[in-house]
């Protein structure tokens, strides 16, 4: 593929969580700010090119529509041509496989890929899919966010024997490795005990199977890579993408055991990046609630099918384990404030590969960092991005 | 008359809940009676059990809904006050669009007014196959005499112009200019006019017992008799003699069924030869008429076995919130599409039919078709619609524990596949008890929302009665 290599040189994020003091407009200058100071040479902001603005949703904080002009202005960059990226739960994601898109055509150099939602300034009730109305207003009645992927915990117990418990041991792990990022919306470890305990959501997942809701913003900065040299001496560069869709309704899946939009998605993504899942020294995986993130560790290739509870059950995905998985606490513990998710996520990845991640940081073999997120209706949308510390 | 109408098939439905009267009587400082009423779940209504009635009937005189000529319905309270009630459950049916028939409504009298209208079509020859179908389940004003009488149901019966099990043979009617139970053209809640002694003697018991003492005359075998207070029907059976009156049992089985009544309490009896006499009152009218039965009719075992279903023990603070007079405070969550979306429009027929498109290249049931101009299995584009199998197996599940208002918890929801090899995701009836990866479902109509006053139908799944596989 004829494309320019695109370097990341800088990325950060502000700190998740109930962000009931600051705006929309505040998180996306604060998550500017911190991608611009972490450019080991310096960053000139007026110097950004373009920018793609991830928010799923403006309704969430009461605004019908968001164009890509809100943040431009809250960033001091006004007049810069910025273009909103809306793509469902890979909508960061997707902004970033844009972004470097851009910079690999050649049309644009330095571009700005920016998450940033507001998930708390409605009421729970008003919140995400709580009104339980996206999609058919029949085949989707009550169909609350966790109804999208409950039914595939429900199948994957009864043909794998995958327990409340291994499902727990996800959320264990998650929280454990929230509490070692400062940026985590919850910093508290949980027990098996505490999780398994917990009141119920959507049968079979209970409350400590699901994500957050959570406000929160980031930013990475892209260029060139025969230009990375200007912002910094340890680049970390984007090997591959992709992107796939499934159909958007659950009563259209021909299996409850696995996300075919993420298999499509990790293949185009492994063969554009010339690796495979045994070459991934960690992955940021979209772990909405537990089982995803069971779901995910198959599809992705890195655990056979059926297996995803006992490898999480058993450690293999814990920091020190054979591949480590939400390093930063994933959606579980760091929060899943939806635009800024993705970006969040390529930020860990980041920091990861450039062993920048402090107690969180894991032990690198190949330099290969892979990030992943699935959803929209159906759970029919995913993008993983594979990065790359390699030149 | 010209030709008699023949009873072909009967079918009943009572609704899922059933509330204790005595803890109905308890909440108002009332010595309670001992007894249930069968009362409509949020997802229930008059019209709801109408289809399930119907449905049952039809499948009793083993006729397809195609054959259908006309379809009288008798209901106090319809679903829509103004607004498409008959043309709804006929297309739930999926009668022939060009089939006719009435609604009849305004007392508890419809029912009645819809056996004779039915009656009256067959035998002028209009209707060579008539359906009666009669549904209730009103709201009663909070506190009033007969709210822990109220129940809710419905009967059906398929009239025909050819010899059949039963026929109609005689009728008579009284009228009287007074009112009784009332509800104004705005108000909300049926209410209670008159003193209790003042209906007894005068709004009740005198045209009940000259209607009575008519069929009388002509010996029947079995009654049903009105009973609107769990009194006045042994009242007026002591004053003619009657000695079987199966609908006592049936009142104390699910309560007054208003419109309903006088048919659901003769069904029972529709299931050994011999005359029975059925009378009804509402509204200040009184009809009475004689159903000369042969032979057994079809239907009539299995309807007494639904009206003698247990159902489901609901609390009368769950009662109240499915009358929707019990609501809370705040907003609730509003659909995301209304009603008044042209989506409605668009999907009229294929929410209330469940329908399908079927791939002409590959055979894949594609659902709704309303979203599907393209196959989703080979992308075939010529889609044609067709109903799905109302039968299935459940292949996952989840049970929703968390929901703002105006959903309840818990709410089963659950991905089936159907006979036909069609998948389906729907909400399934009851609160999950039972259900499991593998159980056989029924898909049955329900409501699924009252959405700014207009009641949204579709279907879901129910635990069939043999469990799972």
């Amino acid at each position: 593929m004829a494309w320019n290599k695109v370097a990341v040189v800088g990325a950060g994020l502000i700190k998740m969580g109930e962000l009931f003091d600051q705006s929309y407009e505040d998180m996306a200058a604060g998550a500017f700010n911190a991608a611009v100071a972490s450019v080991d040479k310096g960053f000139e902001p007026k110097a950004v090119d373009a920018a793609f603005v991830a928010t799923q949703r403006g309704t969430l904080w009461g605004q019908e529509g968001i164009g890509g002009n809100t943040v431009p202005t809250a960033i001091g960059l006004a007049g810069i041509p910025c273009t909103r990226i809306e793509n469902a739960c890979p909508s960061g994601s997707d902004a970033f496989r844009v972004g470097a898109m851009a910079v690999a055509s050649g049309v644009h150099d330095l571009v700005l890929v920016i998450g940033v939602e507001k998930m708390r300034d409605k009421s729970t009730e008003e919140g995400l899919l709580s009104r339980a109305a996206s999609g058919h207003p029949i085949y989707t009645r009550g169909e609350t966010a966790p109804v999208l992927f409950a039914p595939f915990a429900t199948r994957h117990m009864y043909e794998f024997g995958t327990t409340r418990e291994m499902l727990a041991a996800v959320a264990v792990k998650n929280h454990h490795n929230g509490a070692l990022d400062p940026y985590a919306h919850f910093q508290d470890e949980i027990t098996i005990e505490q999780a398994l305990a917990a009141p119920a959501v959507c049968s079979p997942l209970h409350l400590f199977d699901c994500c957050p809701q959570t406000d929160g913003a980031a930013a990475v900065l892209l260029a060139p890579a025969d230009r990375a040299h200007e912002f910094t001496d340890r680049p970390v560069f984007v090997a591959g993408f992709g992107v796939a869709t499934d159909h958007p309704y659950l009563h259209e899946k021909s299996s409850f055991v696995g996300l075919q939009a993420t298999v499509d998605a990790s293949q185009r993504a492994y063969a554009m990046a010339g690796v495979g899942p045994g070459d991934i020294d960690l992955a940021e995986v979209h772990d909405c609630f537990t089982i995803t993130e069971i779901l995910d560790i198959e599809d992705l290739g890195f655990v056979e099918k059926g297996k995803g509870g006992v490898a999480s059950l058993d450690g293999e995905t814990s920091l020190t384990g054979r591949i480590p998985v939400n390093t930063s606490g994933g959606l579980l513990a760091k929060g899943h404030p939806i635009g800024a998710t993705g970006v969040a996520q390529i930020t860990e990845c980041w920091w990861q590969l450039r062993e920048d991640a402090g107690e969180r940081q894991v032990a690198l073999r190949n330099g290969f960092a892979l990030q992943h997120n699935v959803g929209g209706r159906g759970s029919g949308v995913s993008v993983v991005n594979i990065l790359t510390r390699n030149a | 008359m010209g030709g008699h109408a023949y009873v072909h098939g009967v079918g009943a439905a009572t609704p899922t809940w059933r509330v204790a009267t005595a803890e109905i009587g308890a909440a108002w400082g009332r010595q309670g009676r001992t007894g249930s009423v069968a009362v409509c779940a949020p997802d229930e209504d008059p019209l709801t059990l109408a289809a399930a009635a119907a449905t049952a009937a039809l499948g009793a005189a083993g006729l397809e809904s195609g054959e259908v000529d006309g379809l009288w319905w008798g209901c106090t309270r319809p679903p829509f006050a103004e607004g498409p009630s008959h043309a709804v459950l006929a297309s739930a049916l999926a009668l022939n669009p060009r089939a006719g028939g009435a609604l009849m409504s305004g007392s508890p009298h419809a029912g009645m007014d819809a056996l004779l209208g039915a009656a009256d079509a067959v035998a002028a020859g209009s209707a060579r196959t008539a359906l009666v179908v009669v549904s209730d389940g009103l709201r009663p004003g909070l506190g009033t005499a007969f709210e822990a009488r109220t129940g809710a149901g419905a009967a059906a019966l398929v009239l025909r112009g050819e010899d059949g099990p039963a026929s109609l043979t005689v009728r008579v009617t009284r009228s009287q200019p007074q009112l009784d139970r009332y509800r104004g053209d705005g108000e909300t809640d049926t209410r209670d006019l008159y003193d209790a002694r003042l209906f007894r003697e005068e709004m009740f018991l005198p045209p009940v017992i000259a209607v009575a003492e008519h069929l009388a005359a002509l010996e029947p075998r079995a009654w049903s008799l009105p009973d609107p207070d769990g009194r006045l029907g042994r009242t007026v059976a002591r004053q003619v003699g009657a000695t079987t009156v199966p609908s006592a049992d049936v009142y104390a089985a699910v309560g007054d069924t208003a419109a309903a009544a006088p048919l659901l309490g003769a069904l029972p009896a529709l299931d050994a030869a011999g005359p029975v006499a059925i009378v009804g009152t509402g509204g200040g009218r009184t009809t009475g008429v004689l159903l000369e039965v042969d032979t057994p009719v079809p239907g009539a075992t299995a309807a007494a076995r639904a009206i003698a279903d247990d159902g489901h023990v609901a609390s009368y603070a769950a009662l109240l919130r499915a009358r929707g007079q019990l609501t809370p405070s705040g907003e609730t969550i509003p659909m995301g599409v209304p009603p008044e979306s042209a989506l409605f429009a668009r999907g009229a027929e294929e929410m209330v039919q469940l329908l399908a498109g079927r791939c002409a290249d590959c055979g894949t049931l594609n659902t709704p078709p309303s979203i599907h101009p393209t196959c989703i299995a080979c992308g075939g584009s010529k889609l044609e619609p067709v109903p799905l199998a109302r039968h299935g197996v459940v292949h996952t599940f989840v049970v929703n524990q968390t929901m703002p208002a105006p959903f309840v918890a818990p709410l089963p929801i659950a991905v089936v596949d159907l006979d036909d090899g069609a998948r389906v995701m729907l909400q399934v009836v009851g609160d999950g008890t039972g259900l499991e990866i593998g159980s056989e479902v029924d898909l049955v109509l329900r409501r699924y929302a009252h959405e700014r006053g207009v009641p949204v139908y579709g279907y879901k799944s129910q635990l069939s009665a043999g469990g799972a596989v």
